[in-house]
Order: C-alpha cells, then sequence, then structure tokens
C-alpha cells in the first residue's frame, strides 16, 4: 500500500515540478508582481478579455507552426502565410466582389495549397525546410504585395466582420476558434496513431521509414494542416481589424515559434505539445501586457518576445542535460543493489564496434 | 611505442584482456581480427579517447623528440571540397597567423614536396574529392607526416585499403612503406588477409580481447592466419538442434541488384535461416536494405510467400509482413527519444488502435509490458526512453517490436553489434524461436562464427555478387572467411588472390 502511495505521491510531485510546469509559476510570478506594482489597470476584468480575444490568433499560428515541426519541417513562411490569406480574402470581396462566405473557404483552400507547396518543396525536392520555407515566405510577401498594392483594403462586408468581433456568453468567436483547433490538434497528436508516427518521423525519419511509416506523406500531410491553420488565422486577423492589412501578417512569425518551443519545455518534458504551446502563448502575452502597463515603450514585445524564445530554446537544452543526469541518479542506487546479477549496462553502446 | 598489459572492461564485457603491443621504428605491424575482437577499443586506448583499466602506452623519447602518434582513419578525414593544398593546410595550428593572407606559392611547393616523397605526381590543385582513392590516401598520409620534427612516430592506419582495387594497394603499400623505410613506425589494421600477408613485418591477430598471435609476417600462410583469426576454439561453439519441418518457398529472389550489388539469387523457405556473409564492401550490409525495400532495386523476380512485390518500399514491406533489424541501431533501429512503450507499437499501430484513430492507451500498455517480460528487457520500464537502455537491451526491443507481429519474414542486419554475451545468446534464441515459429530468416553478419551457429545455409558475397553458398559440413568458420577473403579460389599460394579485383570499379 504504501508502495502505491509513493509512487503516484512522487508521480504528482514530478507532475507539479518546476521543470514540468515551470511556464504556470512564472505566470503566478508575473501576474503577482504586476498585481502589487499596477493593481488598478493590470487587475481589470476588460485587460483579460482583450488579451484572451487578441491572444487566440497567435495560438492559432504557433499550432500552424508547430504541426509542421513535430514532423521535422521548420516553418519559417507562416507569418507571410498568414499575412497572404488575410489580403487574399479581403481582395476577393473587395476586388472581385464575392460574398464573404464564397471568399473564405476559397482563401482555406489556397492556404492548404499553399502548405502542399511547401511539403513538396521540401520532401519531393529535397530542399532544407529552413530554407524552402524562408523562400516561400518571400514568394508570398511579394504576392501580398502586389495584390494589395502595398496598401490597405478596406469596404469589407458588414458580416464578414461579425466573424471576429462577435461573441456568446461574454467570449468572442475567435477564441472560441482557437479551442476547436487547439482540440482537434491535440486528439490527432496525441491520441491517434497518426499523431505517433508524426512525432516518430519527427525524431528519426529514416529509422520510422525502416518501421514502415510513411515519413513523406506525414510530412506533406503537416504542412497542409500547417498553411490551413494559418489561413484560418488571416482570416480572423482580417476580420477583426476590418481591412486588408498587408504589414501584420508576418509580426506573428517570432511569438508564434517563441509559443511553440517554450511550450516544448512543457508537461511532456521536451516534445512539442498543443496545450504547452497555449500556455507559452498567454505567459508570454501576459508579462508583455504587464510591462505595456507600467509604460514601457512599445518595442518591449520584440525584445521580450527574444529573449523568451533564446531562453526558451536554451532551457530545453538545458533539459536535455538534466534528464540525463537525472537518469543516471535514479539507476545508482538500483545498479548497486543489483549489479552482480544484471551487470549490462550502457556503455557498451557507445562502443563503435570494430570492422 | 609499447603499451603493455592493457585492459578495458566495459559492463559486462571484457572489451581487451592483458594487451600489449609493441610498435618499433621502420617496422610495419598488421593488427588483424574479427569484428568485436577489440581492434577499434585498442586503437581508441592508444588515441587516448578511452583511457585503459590497467596498462600502460609509452611512447619513446622525451620533450620534443618524443614519439608521436597519428591515426589516419577509414574515411581518411579529407575535406572533399577542397584541394591537396588546402587539406595539407588544415592541420597547422593558426594561432595569429590564421589571419594572415595564406601564401599560394609558398603552400604550393611545400604541398608538392610532401607529394613527392612517395613518388607519385598528381594535380594538387583540384579537389580532392576527384582524386583516385590511393591518392586521397596519400594526401591524408602525408598530412599526418607535415609537421612531424623527426621521424621515428607512429603511424596508424585504420583499413586504408577498403575503398581501393589491387593497382591502387599497390600505391598505398609503397607509400606506407616509404614511411617505415624513414623511420616511422606503421599500425595497419586490415580485413585483407591476402594484403597482410603481403606487406606486414609483424602480424599481432585479436581475438576476444586478446592477442592469440604476435608472429612474423614472413613464414606465416593464408591458412594459418585464418586459424588464428578464427580460432581453433570456434567447433565448440554449439548448433542449435533444428527440428523443424521446412515449410513452403516465402522468398523467392531472382536477379535481385542494386547499387553495389549484381544479380543475388535468394530463396529462402519458412522455418529456414540464410545468411549472407562477406568482408566490409562486398555489399553484404547492402542487401537486406534491398530486399525490404528501403534502397531502390531491380529484379527478375521478387515472389514473397507466393505473391509478386514489384513496387517495394519500407511501408509496404511491413504490410506484407517482412519485419527488418538495421545493423546501425543507434541511427536506425529506435527512435531513440520515444519510449519503449511507443518503439514497441510503431511498426503496426493497428493492434492498439481504436475508433477514430485513437490509440486505445490502455490497451498499448498492457501489450508493452508483456513484450518488455517475454524478451527479458532490462529495466523492464515501457516509458523509459530507448536512448537510456543498454545495447543489448535496445536491441531487445527492437526485436520484440518485429517478431510482436510473427513477421513472414525476418531481415536481420548485424544482430548482435554492439551486445554483450548474454544479450547475444538471447537473442539467438529468439532467432532460433521466430524461424521454428514459420518465420524466413535472412541474416547478414560480419561474424563468422555467428553465422555457423545460426543458419541452415549462408551465401557469400564478394564485390557485390554470390561467390559461394554453403550448406550443411561446408559451413564451417573457416570457409566462411576463405571464400570471403576470396583465398578458397586461389590454388596455390603464389598466384596473387587480389587480381580477381582487378578491373571493378566502386
Amino acid at each position: 500500500m504504501s508502495s502505491v502511495d509513493m509512487t503516484t505521491r512522487a508521480k504528482w510531485l514530478n507532475r507539479l515540478s518546476f521543470r514540468n510546469i515551470s511556464a504556470i509559476y512564472i505566470f503566478i510570478a508575473i501576474f503577482a508582481i504586476f498585481s502589487i506594482v499596477t493593481p488598478r489597470t493590470f487587475l481589470q476584468q476588460g485587460v483579460w478579455r482583450t488579451l484572451l480575444d487578441a491572444q487566440s490568433i497567435t495560438v492559432i499560428a504557433a499550432i500552424a507552426v508547430m504541426i509542421p515541426l513535430v514532423t521535422g519541417s521548420f516553418n519559417l513562411a507562416i507569418g507571410a502565410e498568414i499575412g497572404f490569406a488575410g489580403i487574399l480574402v479581403a481582395v476577393l470581396q473587395v476586388k472581385l466582389g464575392m460574398p464573404f462566405m464564397t471568399a473564405i473557404p476559397l482563401t482555406l483552400l489556397a492556404g492548404a495549397l499553399i502548405g502542399l507547396v511547401s511539403g513538396l518543396i521540401i520532401t519531393k525536392g529535397r530542399i532544407d525546410s529552413f530554407i524552402a520555407t524562408l523562400g516561400l515566405s518571400s514568394i508570398l510577401l511579394a504576392g501580398l504585395a502586389w495584390m494589395s498594392s502595398s496598401k490597405q483594403i478596406i469596404g469589407l462586408q458588414d458580416g464578414f466582420r461579425g466573424i471576429a468581433t462577435g461573441s456568446f456568453f461574454g467570449i468572442t468567436v475567435p477564441t472560441y476558434v482557437m479551442v476547436v483547433v487547439a482540440l482537434i490538434a491535440w486528439y490527432v497528436l496525441e491520441r491517434t496513431s497518426v499523431g505517433r508516427r508524426m512525432y516518430a518521423a519527427g525524431y528519426n525519419p529514416e529509422g520510422s521509414r525502416l518501421a514502415g511509416v510513411d515519413v513523406v506523406r506525414l510530412k506533406i500531410g503537416a504542412l497542409v494542416a500547417g498553411g490551413f491553420i494559418a489561413a484560418v488565422a488571416g482570416v480572423l486577423l482580417t476580420s477583426r481589424l476590418n481591412t486588408g492589412e498587408p504589414t501584420v501578417g508576418p509580426g506573428l512569425l517570432l511569438p508564434a515559434l517563441t509559443a511553440v518551443f517554450l511550450g516544448s519545455t512543457q508537461f511532456r518534458g521536451g516534445r512539442f505539445n498543443v496545450w504547452g504551446t497555449v500556455l507559452a502563448v498567454y505567459v508570454l502575452a501576459t508579462g508583455i501586457k504587464g510591462l505595456q502597463l507600467i509604460g514601457s515603450p512599445p518595442w518591449i514585445s520584440d525584445l521580450f518576445n527574444g529573449v523568451a524564445l533564446l531562453a526558451a530554446v536554451g532551457l530545453s537544452q538545458w533539459e536535455r542535460v538534466a534528464g540525463r543526469a537525472s537518469m543516471i541518479r535514479r539507476w545508482l542506487p538500483r545498479r548497486r543493489t543489483s549489479a552482480p546479477e544484471k551487470p549490462e549496462q550502457s556503455p557498451v553502446e557507445e562502443r563503435t564496434p570494430a570492422h | 611505442m609499447q603499451a603493455a598489459g592493457i585492459v578495458k572492461d566495459f559492463p559486462g564485457l571484457r572489451a581487451l584482456d592483458d594487451v600489449s603491443l609493441r610498435v618499433q621504428g621502420g617496422e610495419i605491424v598488421a593488427l588483424v581480427g574479427h569484428n568485436g575482437s577489440g581492434k577499434s577499443t585498442l586503437v581508441k586506448i592508444l588515441a587516448g579517447v578511452y583511457t585503459a583499466d590497467q596498462g600502460s602506452v609509452e611512447f619513446d623519447g622525451v620533450g620534443d623528440q618524443a614519439a608521436r602518434l597519428h591515426i589516419i582513419h577509414q574515411d581518411l578525414g579529407l575535406v572533399a571540397e577542397l584541394s591537396t593544398v588546402e587539406n595539407l593546410g588544415l592541420g597547422a595550428v593558426p594561432g595569429v597567423h590564421g589571419f594572415a593572407p595564406t601564401r599560394g606559392r609558398a603552400e604550393r611547393s611545400h604541398a608538392l614536396s610532401l607529394i613527392a616523397r612517395f613518388g607519385e605526381a598528381f594535380d594538387i590543385g583540384i579537389p580532392v574529392g576527384r582524386l583516385a582513392p590511393a591518392q586521397r590516401a596519400i594526401v591524408a598520409i602525408a598530412r599526418a607526416l607535415d609537421g612531424w620534427v623527426h621521424p621515428r612516430n607512429v603511424l596508424i592506419l585504420d583499413e586504408p585499403s577498403e575503398a581501393l582495387h589491387a593497382s591502387e594497394v599497390d600505391v598505398l603499400f609503397s607509400a606506407m612503406r616509404r614511411v617505415a623505410a624513414d623511420g616511422a613506425g606503421v599500425v595497419f589494421i586490415s580485413h585483407r588477409l591476402d594484403e597482410v600477408l603481403e606487406i606486414a613485418d609483424r602480424v599481432v591477430v585479436l581475438r576476444d580481447g586478446r592477442v592469440v598471435a604476435d608472429v612474423a609476417g614472413a613464414g606465416l600462410d593464408h591458412d594459418a592466419l585464418v586459424e588464428f583469426v578464427t580460432g581453433a576454439s570456434a567447433e565448440e561453439s554449439v548448433a542449435p538442434v533444428r527440428t523443424l519441418q521446412r515449410g513452403e518457398q516465402m522468398v523467392d529472389i531472382r536477379g535481385l541488384s542494386g547499387v553495389g550489388v549484381r544479380r543475388i539469387d535468394i530463396g529462402i523457405r519458412a522455418g529456414e535461416v540464410v545468411g549472407v556473409a562477406g568482408v566490409l564492401g562486398s555489399g553484404r550490409d547492402i542487401l537486406p536494405s534491398l530486399v525490404f525495400g528501403s534502397l531502390p532495386s531491380t529484379a527478375e523476380r521478387f515472389d514473397i510467400a507466393g505473391h509478386e512485390y514489384s513496387a517495394r518500399s519500407p511501408g509496404e514491406s511491413v504490410r506484407r509482413g517482412l519485419a527488418f533489424v538495421p545493423g546501425d541501431r543507434v541511427r536506425f533501429g529506435g527512435i531513440r527519444s520515444m519510449s519503449a512503450r511507443e518503439n514497441i507499437t510503431l511498426p503496426d499501430l493497428r493492434a492498439v488502435t481504436g475508433p477514430f484513430g485513437s490509440i486505445r492507451v490502455r490497451a498499448e500498455l498492457r501489450l508493452s509490458h508483456d513484450l518488455l517480460d517475454r524478451y527479458d528487457v532490462r529495466p523492464a520500464r515501457v516509458e523509459q526512453a530507448f536512448a537510456q537502455f543498454s545495447g543489448g537491451n535496445q536491441q531487445k526491443i527492437v526485436f520484440a517490436k518485429w517478431l510482436r507481429n510473427d513477421p513472414r519474414v525476418l531481415i536481420l542486419e548485424e544482430p548482435t553489434q554492439g551486445v554483450d554475451i548474454g544479450a547475444k545468446q538471447a537473442i539467438y534464441a529468439e532467432i532460433d524461436g521466430a524461424a521454428q515459429r514459420g518465420a524466413a530468416v535472412l541474416v547478414c553478419s560480419s561474424d563468422a562464427k555467428e553465422l555457423v551457429r545460426l543458419c541452415d545455409r549462408v551465401i557469400v558475397m564478394r564485390d557485390g555478387v554470390a561467390v559461394a553458398e554453403l550448406t550443411g559440413a561446408q559451413l564451417t568458420e573457416t570457409d566462411l572467411v576463405r571464400h570471403g577473403y576470396g583465398l578458397a579460389d586461389s590454388v596455390s599460394p603464389s598466384t596473387n588472390p587480389r587480381t580477381a579485383r582487378d578491373g571493378e570499379h566502386r
């Protein structure tokens, strides 16, 4: 009995440890600090509602980056993809006179197509995902500038505007969209065999291929899904601003990437995961919000995101080393007691066999 | 140089047991032995990569006059895109001068003089990737020699002739003799026994971590050397008693060709274990990938269990009941950062997949617990990352993941590489068991003893083609090694067996 209690207790301690959910502790710290420093503005309900709504699009963008990243593809074109979709949905309405109910599906389809193209370039063209999506990003930005003539597109239909501003029970539509996207992504990645294969393909493409996993198809599929979700974010963004704004999309790349990497240090011990990503977006946003409320200049968000990205990646590297150390520590007492009957342990593997 | 009484233990495995090696100036010493005999470990200890548990390594001379050790690995360590001149310059310690402009002419003439010592003349301005393999080897040797303040050093060449064919080997050997003539000690590691006999002043044979022979090269013949390498105790390894009935023809392949392999026929019945032997570069290590479909290949006929299988890919192979345990476990055997559970279920997730593609967590846990128990994986922790298991236990997990669905065809590449003796026996038992349950097994191994122990029949490959097929009483370690090295068809020792390789292009 007592040993069972011990293991459940250890499990809970592990789950609540700083290593596992550091972002929640950081969130609590940020919350406490700003509640004391600037209680009047920081603790207003309106501030939190705006934050929830405003960051929902960042979360969607982050999930769009994360899905291909699970299969091992960087998508640096995410900002351009969002911007492109945002302009496309506006152009289709204003310049081609389409009803928004037609324009939106077409835009989402275009997003998926862009994902397909980047997937084909990366897998069939064998171009590194970093370079491929960087190139694609530049091409998309050119297309975006051409469609919009680098100007805001105004005069969108009223109904379209209603999408992002409408709300149920005091919570805006983009927040619901975010929850739905996150739930689906979570289910597929962590609860299905497709998701299992996606993680495997990302960790060790050749090893997975030899285990019968169709790595190429998974990579392309992940980029298509990412492109589709990016287009969703683009549509919501244009709807919220009520203009096709050519400059806002690209700015989402950095916060999205930061959140994905910071999120990977949460809950799943170094694995990219949806809830870690969602949490990371809001922790970062809360920090930035607090800093803005005490009167920091607008560039503080760039600074904050940049520092957080480096810290997140650094933390995950450190965690890898720490994980190894703790593994050894866990081993030592067991090995000492059981050494005589089972002497085989790991360094055998490091010995490269003779030819 | 002198290394005396070296002992190196890895947990569960004594890699080197009281090994001594003495190399004198002007001498060429050949170091010979099977995979896992301890050659690599010894070289790593000499180089200081590992520290010996017991024993010492000493070099002659003091201060500036102390002998130094240079190792040239099989891949030579050259940058293929850079020219000879640039490659030779890489070894120089830059210091402040690193930012000074390179002195083109001086470097060129320096390089020319270095190369000229070996009596070879080639364009030192073109990228080394475009040079002939033997010329590349000379560049590597020249670089090792560059900066020697005195010639009494030690040069270790790790299988330098592996990628060369006969005429080029002569070029390399004359370069080695040249280095030795200058007063350096040369240690030459090779699998090619005929070459060893040709060049070595002295031959040191390692087997199972011990020096079993340290004899003069002159007066040694092939047969004696083969016996030293394989060991007289070869006969005592226990072959399993096979009681099984041969089943239907599971694998029927005719004229299988791919990069490095030409026109191989393989037929395996259910319950049969067929081995593939051959030295490195013979195509032995490529064949399993061709059969499994992870490398492109062509074949006149390719039938699995009586059905034609033409569009080969790993995914399709898994669906058709083929299983492949790759040789490079660290890179391809499993997903290192995923848990044992996730690795075990990866090739076939259908058994644990419920509605809407969801994984039935409890069923998966039960399955992986059962398998870790059955295959005696220690520790039996399903959630431990694959990378954190020892080599032998990793291999057991790889076996568990493939054998859990009783594959029709089991393809194994170096199944016991880097695995200690206990796990080795367990893995042999699993292979026997799989055959007993009706799998057709293909084992590719560099370990002749292993093939004799496991197989009903062994195909011996050399230079990409099958040169012999041994069964029954013919299937002995000695014969495998002879055929693998191409010694069997040389009628008298005076004819050079290497001529068989002339005109081959790799």
